[in-house]
Order: C-alpha cells, then sequence, then structure tokens
C-alpha cells in the first residue's frame, strides 16, 4: 500500500510541475494587441526599416478593423483555410491606408531623418500597396 | 508449443485493437479518404469484435469449444490476408470485419481452451489475463516498427502466419467439455463495467498519445513506437506492485495512476517525447495494476468460462468503441480550432522573424505552397523553405524556423488536450463500478 500512495503522490506531484511550467497557456498563440503594440522586428538598415514600417502600417489597419494583425494578413489568403474575410474591399482599403498614414506619421516624429526616411518608406511601400489594391 | 501458439493468437487478437494507429496517416494517404474514413479501419474491427463476444455469451453452453476457436482462428487468418491484399478502404473495412468476427471467437474461447491446454482453469485464467493485457499494450509498438520497417500491409501480413500456426496446433488439442450451465461470481459484472470504461480511457493513451507524437509532432514511427513502450514497459513493471494489494486498492489504484497518466497528457507543457513517456508510464502502471485484477474477478473458474470471457471482452471492446465514438468527433473539433490558432501563431513568427526581406518572403511564398500541394494525409516539410535559405549556416534563420515549427506543433497539441481530459474521465468513472467490488486480496 505505501508502495502505491509514493507512486501516487508522484503523479500528483508530476500534473503539479507540468501546471508549473506553463501547461495553462501551453499552445496559445501570444498575439499582440495592435493598438498599442509596436513592431517587435529589431533588424538594422534600410530592411529594417522598410520591416518596421510595413509591420507597423498593419498594425494601425489591423487595430482599425478590431483584429490582429496575424487575422487580417490571413484574411488575404484563401488557401489558408481561415475565417471568410469579414470586411469589404473599400473597408479594408481604407483602413490599410489609415495604418500605413499612422506609420509615416510615427516615423516623421523621429525629426528630420524620420520625415525623410517616411517619405522614402511611403514611396517604398506605397507603389506596392497600390498596385496590390488595385 | 500449441499453447504458446494459442497464447500468441490471442495477445495478436488484442493487440489489433490498436496496431493499425500508427499506420493511419499511411492508410489515410493510400485510399485517399477522409479522416472519419480511416478511423472505421480501428471502429469496425473493435465494433464487430463487441456485438459478436455479446452474442457468443448467449450460446456458450451449445458451443464446442475446440471447433469454434479453430472457427475464430480461420477466419481471424482469412481476414488478416484480405486486409493484407485490401486494393480500397471499403475492402479493407470488410476484411477488419471478418478478422473481428474471428477475433470474438477466438477470444471468447481461448479461456477455457488456454485452461485445458494448460491443466488448470485457474492458470489458463492468469496466462489469458497476462497475454490478453500485454497484447492490447504493445499493439501500437508493433505496429509502428512493422510500419516504418515495411509497409501498413506488413501488420496484417505478420498476423496471418501467427493465426495460422495456432489454427493447426489447435487440430491435435483435446476437446474440451461443453459449459455447464453456472452462475457468474459477485462482482463479475462490476467488473465488466470497470473493465469497459478502462479500455475506453485506454483510447487516449494507447490512440491519441500515438497520433500526437507521431502525426502532429513528426517522429517516425519507430522513434514514435519507442516513446510508446513506456506503457507496455510500466504495465509489466506493474505487477509485482499488485502483490499484497486488497481488491479494491489495486483496482483504485490503478485507475487513479491511469487518470492521473492521462490528465498529464491534457496538461503537456511543451513539445516534449519525455513528458509523453513519463505520463505513459504513469497509465502503464495503472493499467498492469487494475486489469490483471479486474479480469480475474470477470472470470472466475467456477464460472462459465466461455460466457463470462465473451461477456468480459464485448464489455473492453465496447469500452473502446464508446470512447472512439465520442472522442473521434471531439478530436476533429478541437484540431480545427487548433489548426486557427497554429496558423495565426505561425504568422506571428513569420512576421516578426529577423530575417531580411530577400530571405523571409520567398520563405513566405514557399511556405504558403507547402501548405497548398501537401498531399492528403501528409504533413508538409515547413522545414525545407528554412533550410533553402540558409538555416544551416544563418542563425536567425534556423531561430525563425525552429519558432514555427514549436509554436504550430505547441498549438495542434493543446487541440488534443480536451480529447486527453475526456479519457482521463473514463477512468475516473471506472471507479464507480470498481469500488462495489467486496475487499478482497487481489
Amino acid at each position: 500500500v505505501r508502495r502505491l500512495a509514493v507512486l501516487l503522490g508522484l503523479a500528483v506531484c508530476f500534473l503539479v510541475v507540468e501546471l508549473a511550467l506553463g501547461a495553462i497557456h501551453f499552445g496559445e498563440p501570444k498575439l499582440a494587441d495592435p493598438c498599442t503594440s509596436k513592431p517587435a522586428f529589431s533588424g538594422g538598415g534600410l530592411d529594417g526599416e522598410v520591416q518596421r514600417f510595413a509591420l507597423s502600417g498593419l498594425n494601425g489597419a489591423a487595430c482599425k478593423l478590431h483584429t490582429t494583425r496575424e487575422e487580417l494578413v490571413l484574411s488575404f489568403v484563401p488557401a489558408a483555410g481561415t475565417k471568410r474575410v469579414r470586411w469589404d474591399r473599400q473597408t479594408i482599403e481604407d483602413a490599410l491606408r489609415s495604418g500605413f498614414d499612422q506609420a509615416l506619421h510615427d516615423t516623421e516624429q523621429r525629426g528630420v531623418a524620420g520625415f525623410v526616411i517616411g517619405h522614402i518608406l511611403e514611396a517604398v511601400v506605397g507603389a506596392p500597396l497600390d498596385y496590390f489594391l488595385g | 508449443v500449441l499453447t504458446v501458439a494459442v497464447a500468441a493468437s490471442v495477445a495478436v487478437a488484442f493487440a489489433d485493437s490498436s496496431i493499425v494507429v500508427l499506420a493511419l496517416p499511411d492508410l489515410y494517404g493510400a485510399f485517399n479518404t477522409s479522416i472519419v474514413g480511416v478511423s472505421w479501419v480501428i471502429t469496425s474491427y473493435n465494433v464487430v469484435v463487441a456485438v459478436a463476444a455479446a452474442a457468443i455469451a448467449g450460446l456458450s453452453r451449445r458451443l464446442d469449444v475446440r471447433r469454434w476457436a479453430q472457427v475464430g482462428l480461420a477466419l481471424f487468418t482469412a481476414g488478416s490476408i484480405g486486409c493484407a491484399a485490401s486494393w480500397s478502404l471499403p475492402a479493407l473495412i470488410v476484411f477488419r470485419c471478418v478478422q473481428g468476427l474471428g477475433a470474438a471467437f477466438l477470444l471468447a474461447t481461448s479461456v477455457s481452451l488456454l485452461g485445458g491446454l494448460v491443466g488448470s482453469r485457474e492458470r489458463g485464467i492468469a496466462l489469458w489475463t497476462n497475454v490478453a493485457v500485454r497484447g492490447a499494450a504493445l499493439g501500437p509498438v508493433l505496429g509502428g516498427v512493422l510500419t516504418q520497417l515495411f509497409d501498413w500491409r506488413a501488420i496484417f501480413i505478420v498476423q496471418a502466419p501467427v493465426a495460422g500456426v495456432a489454427l493447426l496446433a489447435t487440430t491435435g488439442a483435446a476437446t474440451i467439455p461443453r459449459e455447464e450451465r453456472a452462475r457468474r461470481r459477485q462482482g463479475a459484472l462490476a467488473a465488466d463495467v470497470a473493465l469497459g470504461f478502462v479500455f475506453a480511457a485506454l483510447v487516449g493513451a494507447l490512440f491519441l498519445a500515438v497520433l500526437l507524437v507521431i502525426t502532429v509532432w513528426g517522429l517516425e514511427p519507430i522513434a514514435g513506437a519507442l516513446v510508446v513502450s513506456a506503457l507496455p514497459a510500466a504495465t509489466i513493471a506493474a505487477r509485482p506492485l499488485g502483490r499484497g494489494l486488497r481488491l479494491v486498492e489495486a483496482v483504485a489504484g490503478g485507475v487513479l495512476l491511469l487518470a492521473a497518466g492521462l490528465a498529464s497528457l491534457a496538461l503537456l507543457p511543451r513539445v516534449s517525447n519525455l513528458l509523453v513517456a513519463v505520463s505513459l508510464a504513469f497509465c502503464g502502471l495503472g493499467i498492469g495494476l487494475a486489469v490483471p485484477v479486474l479480469t480475474r474477478v470477470a472470470l472466475h473458474q467456477d464460472a462459465g468460462l466461455v460466457r463470462s470471457g465473451a461477456i468480459t471482452v464485448s464489455a473492453r471492446h465496447a469500452g473502446l468503441v464508446l470512447a472512439l465514438a465520442l472522442v473521434a468527433p471531439l478530436l476533429t473539433s478541437s484540431l480545427d480550432h487548433a489548426g486557427q490558432r497554429a496558423l495565426l501563431g505561425g504568422t506571428k513568427e513569420i512576421l516578426d522573424a529577423n530575417v531580411p526581406l530577400r530571405k523571409k518572403v520567398p520563405i513566405a511564398l514557399a511556405l504558403r505552397d507547402a501548405l497548398q500541394s501537401a498531399k492528403k494525409g501528409e504533413v508538409p516539410d515547413l522545414r525545407k523553405p528554412f533550410d533553402d535559405a540558409g538555416a544551416g549556416s544563418n542563425e536567425d534563420v534556423r531561430h525563425a524556423r525552429d519558432s514555427l515549427i514549436t509554436t504550430l506543433e505547441s498549438a495542434l497539441a493543446r487541440g488534443f488536450r480536451s480529447a486527453f481530459a475526456l479519457s482521463a474521465l473514463f477512468a475516473l468513472l471506472a471507479l464507480v463500478p470498481a469500488l462495489t467490488l467486496r475487499k478482497r486480496p487481489a
């Protein structure tokens, strides 16, 4: 009986260890709030600036649509099999333009260099965006 | 030789409930079917065993044990050959039903047959109990090894000669006298109900854990079989632990260990084969403690062994069928949600990956193509786009690859949580009939 009690005790301890290791939140994607978070990308150079600008624009658009940037991106990929696009074309277009305007505004706040970089990025990211939105 | 041949065929017939689990992805792809379709390869066998064994229980006093064991072995051999040669999913399911019918006759009559072969009903019951527990626990391991070394058909090719040799061997066996009308021992029904719930819980340990490590975490069948082998190893190791325990102590302790093992599978905190193996070891200890004791109550030597054997076989497989019927739709629904979470998490990893655009865009496009072009039942190779982009030499790309894979595997593993929890609940339900058993030494 003692050995059985020890085994049962070990089983309970194992469950407690699993809970302590974070079992409750295991497997949940940690999606950031697009209205309050900044892009997590930390790369440098022009490539880094372009990616931060694009991610910031996506955040702004997702915030306006009350969704996450991940859902917004996947809504453009039919093969992903995620929820159908919940917004009409005009709403998405307005949200993306608003998001990138906000990203431009944020970049401009970084002084003269930011103003110049912002307008270059608007041209770099804006052209494919216009093409994408038709 | 005769005893070994019959015992081996009994072990194979019990193993058959779960032996094709590791071959399901191969079957899914080979027959271009759905998850529900392929699940019938397992369900059909267990349904036929449960129903046929229940029917045999009613006919037990009219049966010639040796003759019907031979009929069972012949059907099982023919069914195995048919399964190995199957050309379509419906054909495979039909032959699995033939196998199940043969298994029902074999399993129901084999308790009595083994008792006659070893010269004592008590020793026959003990031998039957041992091979039954080990056969059921070893099923997925055997199936995994055969599938990886050869092909899913090898699972059935191997079974045919085992049953065939037993069939030939039984021709030389002495005739077993027909059963007298005998009342089943008090508590036998409670033991059978408890066994039904324990086998329902086994769906979590034998089926779900295997699907998790092989299909979701991508382990090769042999490596997966190694992880899953913690269960039969612990089942065998539990045997000495049961000595000296009262019946209720052994059953309640075993059932609680099984429930705890399944609960720990439901609460996995990370993608870890070690944690799965430890959880399965707790399940195995629980099975090793509870099942032999419950079987001995269900199959007392003074009761009609064919009838008792048929009822207990029917109860076990009915438990498996009940659990499969409830767990399969629950898992399908949970995995749908888990798939959505995995996609969101994967998208986040790609967007935030500290990888330059000239590498990130081709990786994202290649991932999309890999997902779109994956064949049915095939998990796409999501590592390749990263490896092609230099994951071997670039730490950022390698980190992005590992983060994506871990995120996807974690999200999908979480999808198994409710199914494991339901299995743990089945184990706890076994406590109800088990606690009605009288206190006596195990």
